[in-house]
């Protein structure tokens, strides 16, 4: 019984000490990423707390205002419910976690990247800016050769592309994540752990640090996966060259137009986290450095690590166009062969 | 056409602007489509109406010139030197060579600014930020020197009637530093252009779409780049007096599609290079303006112009007191915008934007009245009242 | 300095509302946003396209009848605190648009000032102004946005 107590106390104490370190430095990566675009855009770029962390306190302070949405009520919610649902799969990635019900495991992310990316679909539906269709202008009034067909909201077009998007675009993420997984011949995460790093504990002492033996990354197929997990991360963040859903030459910004004041703010933590989410569950992945509250060794490298990932996709962004449904379908499908191949020759390890 | 028109099913439309990233301009885009095919096209332009052309009626003639250059913040200096060619030329006004040598500098100058600004949008366009910098990057030189030499970045004023604003006139440090400028521009361009056709993303995006043919090209009369990337090879400079003297090639592609569009107006920059260096080397001496001229009755005149998108007209008349009578102006977009409608069909709809942004439209030069002709019944020009009832009903 | 006047300093999304003027203004004014010379991003101005995300909003132009009605409703929806920077001389008094020389009557096709139609804060004169003055003008909005309660 005590033994159950203390587990719980140690997993809530991990679980705030974890997202509060992950929330402050979630936000000073938009900022590293748009300083190295603007340094390849030969300009100084902004400062690197400003996209991040000064924006997100500035909109904390900015006046309520209601969305216009079809259920406002409906719309308010989901960026509470994307941010649970974005903290719950970054804490499935820190130790204590691992215990609990099997949540711990690739059931426990896959499902959680799957809720984040339906959210976006509820977003598109719902959302209904000013923008597009209902900006009071006379376009109408001359006639057209198309008179009463139905118009469309930008967001509701965005949102059936998240629907493509959901169909075929992430496919790749979760063939990669796979890979560690058949590596270790386990679904936990725990098991992926231990195989590349052995002498790895959540119960070890608070100062002690153990560095992986056999990081999966450095393997053939480990080495494709994280290809492969790379790009899924870049359309996971529709993050250009997969931005088509959120391009902001159409749609703007897809579903999240209307979200204003505190609930921009709340969207900018739920992006900022996800990055750094997705980032971390790589690093514990694919080399075997998990994000442990209790030992600062250990989740201050897993953080140093997962800048891999951010400063990857800065490059990428900033040398890239963004894809239509063209070069994304072939891209996807392409992809995806690699990830089977990744995961056919994870087998033979 | 009608009845494959009825048969043909439209999902939704869905519509961009008069506010929005794509279009910076007030215009509004409607696009009617099949899930991601846009099966057809509507442009609604009249956001941008000042009731232009009714601010020049009566004014004294060297203030409507001023007015003139504010037509168009990209392609000022055109239209303030059509402006100033219609009067040359109806009331037979001669222009000092070393004047008309300034303004085809200026013109051209604009020329490869309104170039890059396009290179600008489009690659905004295509998403690529970085192509978009490099190209406003590479734009600021040109402001420069068009700071230098007509003293404003965006309304340089340099033509008058008769001649040249006295203090564009070029002195010798400052052709040094165009001759200057301009070769540390076209190494840096050149690697710049290089840059793009190699890029396979873009390419692959840019390659292959927003098809509009020949045919099409001169029957909707996509004049400028557009056309001349459909291969029509139609290019007024070729016919003007003010271009004789230079050397440069007509750049006529004829791949027909967005990729063309792109590179046919990259290809112009470095012709416009070739005329800006042509006219430093060559400049005459002389005077550069000639007043000795009286405005007097005056009837319509036309004057035709090739601007950064095409063929400009200007037209007007003087009254007995010398005021402007009946201005009117036909800027290449409004052309231009039939084809950008018909060749944006058939493709995603984040391509369609972008080739209608590949067109490079101008919008605020463009919304002029319009005269409706439908076959049946036809609207009459104020130009037309006039010739038929005189100045005064 | 508290936090909250601090945070207001430190991030500026700007959103530009073209309403009809001579493109001039227009493209000085991406210019100075966007381009590498002036890039107004090293002091903490981004560029959205969105009201609901902005905080400073620039028109630049006279106000076409058509413009009217988006540019009131783009206002309204930008949240508090706000504020509005009239770049350009169109967009301050008219310019000749506004026919404010003419020998015929003022042009009564638009509207201008902008001050006319929503309140604004800073102006920035001049056909066109440039970069360094649009510049100048962003900042020039701050105070307001920081003393805002």
């Amino acid at each position: 019984m005590d033994a159950t107590i203390l587990f719980l106390a140690q997993l809530i104490v991990s679980s705030v000490i974890a997202l509060a370190i992950a929330t402050l430095y979630s936000l000073v990566l938009p900022g590293i990423e748009r300083k190295i675009q603007a340094r390849i855009q030969q300009r100084v770029g902004p400062p690197i707390l400003m996209p991040g962390f000064w924006s997100v306190i500035k909109f904390m302070y900015k006046a309520r205002t209601e969305p216009i949405a079809q259920m406002p009520r409906f719309y308010k919610f989901l960026i509470g419910f994307g941010v649970g649902v974005v903290s719950l799969l970054f804490l499935f990635n820190t130790p204590y976690w691992w215990f609990m019900l099997g949540w711990g495991s690739i059931l426990g992310i896959a499902g959680m990247l799957k809720l984040e990316e339906v959210i976006y679909v509820f977003m598109g539906s719902q959302s209904q800016s000013i923008m597009s269709t209902s900006m009071p202008v006379p376009d109408t009034v001359r006639g057209s050769k198309w008179p009463n067909i139905r118009r469309e909201f930008n967001e509701q077009h965005s949102a059936e592309r998240s629907l493509k998007m959901m169909l075929i675009g992430s496919l790749p993420l979760y063939l990669a994540l796979l890979v560690p997984f058949i590596v270790a011949q386990s679904v936990n995460i725990g098991s992926v752990v231990v195989t590349q790093n052995p002498a790895y504990s959540p119960f070890n002492s608070w100062l002690s640090f153990s560095l992986p033996t056999s990081p999966i990354l450095f393997t053939v197929p480990g080495f494709i996966a994280a290809i492969v997990y790379f790009l899924g991360f870049v359309v996971m963040l529709n993050e250009k060259p997969f931005t088509i859903l959120k391009a902001k030459i159409d749609m703007i910004e897809g579903g999240v137009l209307e979200y204003a004041a505190n609930l921009r703010a709340g969207y900018y933590l739920m992006r900022n986290l996800l990055m750094f989410a997705l980032s971390s569950i790589f690093v514990t992945l694919f080399l075997g450095i998990p994000f442990d509250p209790f030992m600062p060794a250990m989740f201050l490298m897993n953080m140093v690590l997962s800048l891999m990932l951010p400063i990857a996709l800065s490059v990428l962004v900033a040398f890239s166009p963004i894809f239509t449904f063209r070069q994304i379908y072939p891209t996807a499908i392409g992809l995806s062969a690699l990830g089977v191949l990744a995961m056919i020759l994870a087998l033979s390890i | 056409m009608t009845e494959a028109n009825n048969e043909k099913m439209i999902e939704k439309e869905l519509s961009f602007g008069p506010v929005h990233p794509a279009l910076i301009e007030p215009y509004r885009i409607r696009l009617f489509v099949n899930d991601e095919i846009v099966e057809d096209c509507e442009i609604n332009i009249n956001m941008a109406y000042r009731g232009m052309e009714k601010l020049f009626d009566g004014l004294p003639v060297e203030k409507a010139l001023l007015i003139a250059e504010r037509v168009c913040g990209i392609c000022s200096h055109v239209h303030a030197w059509n402006a100033v060619r219609v009067i040359e030329c109806g009331l037979g006004i001669e222009v000092p060579p070393r004047a008309d040598y300034i303004r085809v500098l200026v013109q051209e100058f604009q020329r490869i600014t309104s170039h890059l600004i396009f290179f600008g949008h489009a690659f905004e366009v295509v998403g690529h930020e970085t192509l978009a910098m490099r190209a406003l990057l590479l734009r600021e030189q040109f402001m420069d020197l068009m700071q230098y030499v007509g003293g404003n970045r965006v309304m340089p004023s340099v033509p008058i009637i008769g001649g040249i604003r006295p203090r564009a006139d070029l002195t010798d440090s400052l052709k040094k530093t165009i001759l200057e400028r301009c070769d540390a521009f076209e190494a840096k361009y050149a690697q710049y252009v290089q840059r793009i056709l190699d890029d396979p993303l873009v390419i692959s995006r840019v390659n292959g779409i927003g098809l509009l043919t020949k045919e099409d090209a001169i029957k909707y009369h996509a004049t400028g780049p557009t056309g001349r990337a459909s291969g029509w090879r139609y290019d007024l400079r070729t016919e003007m007096k003010e271009y004789k003297p230079f050397d440069f090639n007509v750049i006529v592609l004829d791949g027909c599609d967005t990729k063309d569009r792109v590179v046919d107006r990259a290809l112009e920059v470095l012709e416009s290079l070739k005329i800006i260096h042509q006219v430093v080397k060559n400049l005459p001496d002389g005077p550069v303006v000639n007043r000795n001229w009286v405005a007097k009755e005056m009837p319509f005149t036309t004057a035709y112009l090739e601007t950064y998108r095409g063929e400009v007209m200007h037209t007007y008349g003087l009254d007995h007191q010398g005021l402007v009578r009946n201005y009117q102006i036909r800027t290449p977009t409004i052309t231009n915008l039939a084809a950008m409608e018909h060749a944006c069909v058939g493709d995603h709809v984040t391509e369609a934007i972008l080739t209608i942004a590949s067109c490079d439209p101008c919008l605020t030069c463009c919304t002029r009245t319009e005269v409706v002709d439908s076959g049946k019944r036809r609207t009459m020009t104020d130009y037309e009242i006039v010739r038929k009832y005189g100045w005064r009903k | 300095m508290t936090l909250k006047s601090t945070s207001r300093k430190k991030a500026i999304h700007v959103m530009l509302c073209y309403t009809g003027g001579c493109n001039g203004c227009d493209i000085e004014v991406v210019n100075a946003l966007l381009s590498p010379r002036y890039d107004l991003e090293q002091y903490g101005v981004m560029l959205t396209w969105n009201p609901r995300e902005a905080d400073v909003l620039i028109v630049s132009g006279v106000v076409s009848w058509q413009m009217l009605e988006p540019l009131k409703k783009i206002y309204s929806l930008i949240p508090e605190p706000k504020a509005v920077v009239a770049v350009g001389a169109c967009a301050c008094n008219g310019n000749v648009y506004k026919n404010l020389v003419g020998d015929i009557k003022v042009n009564e096709d638009v509207y201008a000032p902008v001050e006319s139609v929503i309140p604004v804060d800073v102006k920035v004169p001049g056909c066109a102004p440039r970069p360094e003055e649009i510049i100048q003008g962003a900042v020039k909005g701050l105070p307001k946005l920081m003393g805002a309660p």
